[in-house]
């Protein structure tokens, strides 16, 4: 191995290292504003009236594997009312 | 001249597309708004009265029934009957339907149930009924030259009427809140594979077009030209305070204050001790009426020695406003 590609190798690997941190902080980042936004669509399921419930109903189908991964993430195994059973 | 005075403001009311009758329960506003639809419909214009009001009296003063879908009472008359529970139920059917069109059977399950859940939470029939209120608002092209709202009890219709900004904050904070989170997992995922991603989000896309939809609603009730808002009251204490606030509230809100109607006014002409200190009890209320609301067009109805019920009585309503 000469000298130049050693160097290549280790500035990828240094370059791979922050990249991944980076993405890693993105994806957080990402959950964390999401999660947020989740609990502001999904406030009666906490039981905090929500005075546009009306107008999220049509949200509902494409937030459901999304509302999955919320639940579990906020620390409730299973969905959080009984008759919700969305697992 | 005070047939002059009346004559003058409610032709000022005829030329709006769009007006709400309000004020306390029991002043009036069901005999007020009914009477106005019914001269504006006499002189040619197409009518339609809406009432809101769950207790719904506008069919009993017509003697006839209001149907939860706009149908003709009286020639050019058209009449509809504002139901909270039915307008939810209707709703939450209308989404499931376009749920079960546009995705799998499995998600079309979950959702059910979870939109099931969310719409038996409280305070969904206000906005059902807010919702239809804004379908009859907002219609570009409507059918009809003029929209006259019968409504709730002041408190209830203030509120109504505050709903599209409350709302379209909310929708906007949600929609604001959804896509910094999706353009954060945008850049991560282009961080990722180096693979630019502009697909729209669905839920982004859903959201603006509500808030959209609730901007025009918002933009028709504060368009002076086209909508006003008839307070209505009678000489005595509560129902001026009452009026009083409902017109800071409505000012407030950017909605014109089309007229206030004084209504049951004692008649001219009669003898008696009682009456004679029922009129004096009465002047002070109407100079108090005329001082606090002197910026607004006033429009004064003498009671009738009946109560009013039925076309003909109507009539003489609408002869005393429209002089």
């Amino acid at each position: 191995m000469r000298w130049s590609e050693l160097r290549r190798n280790v500035s990828d690997a240094w370059r791979g290292m922050f990249y991944l941190r980076y993405e890693q902080d993105l994806q957080r980042e990402a959950i964390e504003l999401n999660d947020l936004f989740m609990l502001m669509v999904y406030m009666e399921i906490v039981g905090l009236p929500n005075p546009v419930t009306l107008y999220l109903l049509e949200l509902y189908p494409h937030l459901l594997s999304e509302f999955h991964l919320w639940h579990r993430r906020m620390g409730v195994d299973r969905s959080p009312l009984a008759n919700f059973r969305c697992c | 001249m005070l047939a002059d005075k009346n004559r003058r403001a409610a032709q000022r009311l005829l030329d709006k597309r769009i007006l709400f009758f309000g004020g306390k329960g029991g002043v009036g506003k069901t005999t007020c708004s009914a009477a106005v639809a019914l001269a504006a419909s006499r002189s040619g214009r197409k009518v339609l009265l809406v009432s809101t009001d769950p207790a719904h009296s506008t069919s009993d003063i017509f003697e006839r029934p209001f149907a939860r879908e706009a149908r003709e009472i009286l020639p050019n008359l058209f009449g509809l009957e504002i139901d909270a529970d039915f307008e939810a139920a209707r709703y939450v059917a209308d989404v499931k339907d376009q749920v079960a069109k546009m995705f799998s059977p499995a998600i079309v399950g979950a959702a059910t149930r979870q939109i099931d859940l969310a719409a038996s939470m409280p305070g969904v029939g206000d906005i059902a009924l807010f919702d239809r209120l804004t379908r009859i608002i907002a219609a570009r092209d409507s059918a009809y030259d003029l929209v006259v709202f019968d409504t709730a009890p002041t408190g209830h219709t203030v509120r109504l009427l505050q709903m599209p900004e409350l709302l379209r904050t909310w929708i906007d904070a949600l929609a604001v809140q959804r896509r910094q989170a999706v353009a954060r997992d945008r850049d991560r995922r282009q961080a990722a594979d180096g693979v630019p991603d502009d697909e729209p989000d669905a839920i982004v896309v859903a959201l603006e077009r509500r808030r959209d939809r609730l901007e025009q609603v918002r933009a028709r009730l504060i368009d002076r030209a086209d909508t006003s808002f008839v307070l209505v009251l009678v000489p005595e204490r509560l129902p001026i305070e009452e009026t009083a606030r409902a017109a800071a509230a409505l000012s407030d809100a950017g909605i014109a204050i089309g007229a206030v109607v004084v209504n049951r006014v004692l008649p001219d002409g009669l003898e008696g001790e009682f009456y004679a200190s029922r009129r004096r009890q009465e002047a002070v209320y109407r100079t108090e009426i005329d001082t606090r609301f002197a910026a607004l067009d006033r429009i004064v109805i003498a009671q009738l020695e009946s109560d009013v019920y039925g076309v003909s009585r109507l009539e003489r309503i609408s002869a005393q406003i429209f002089g």
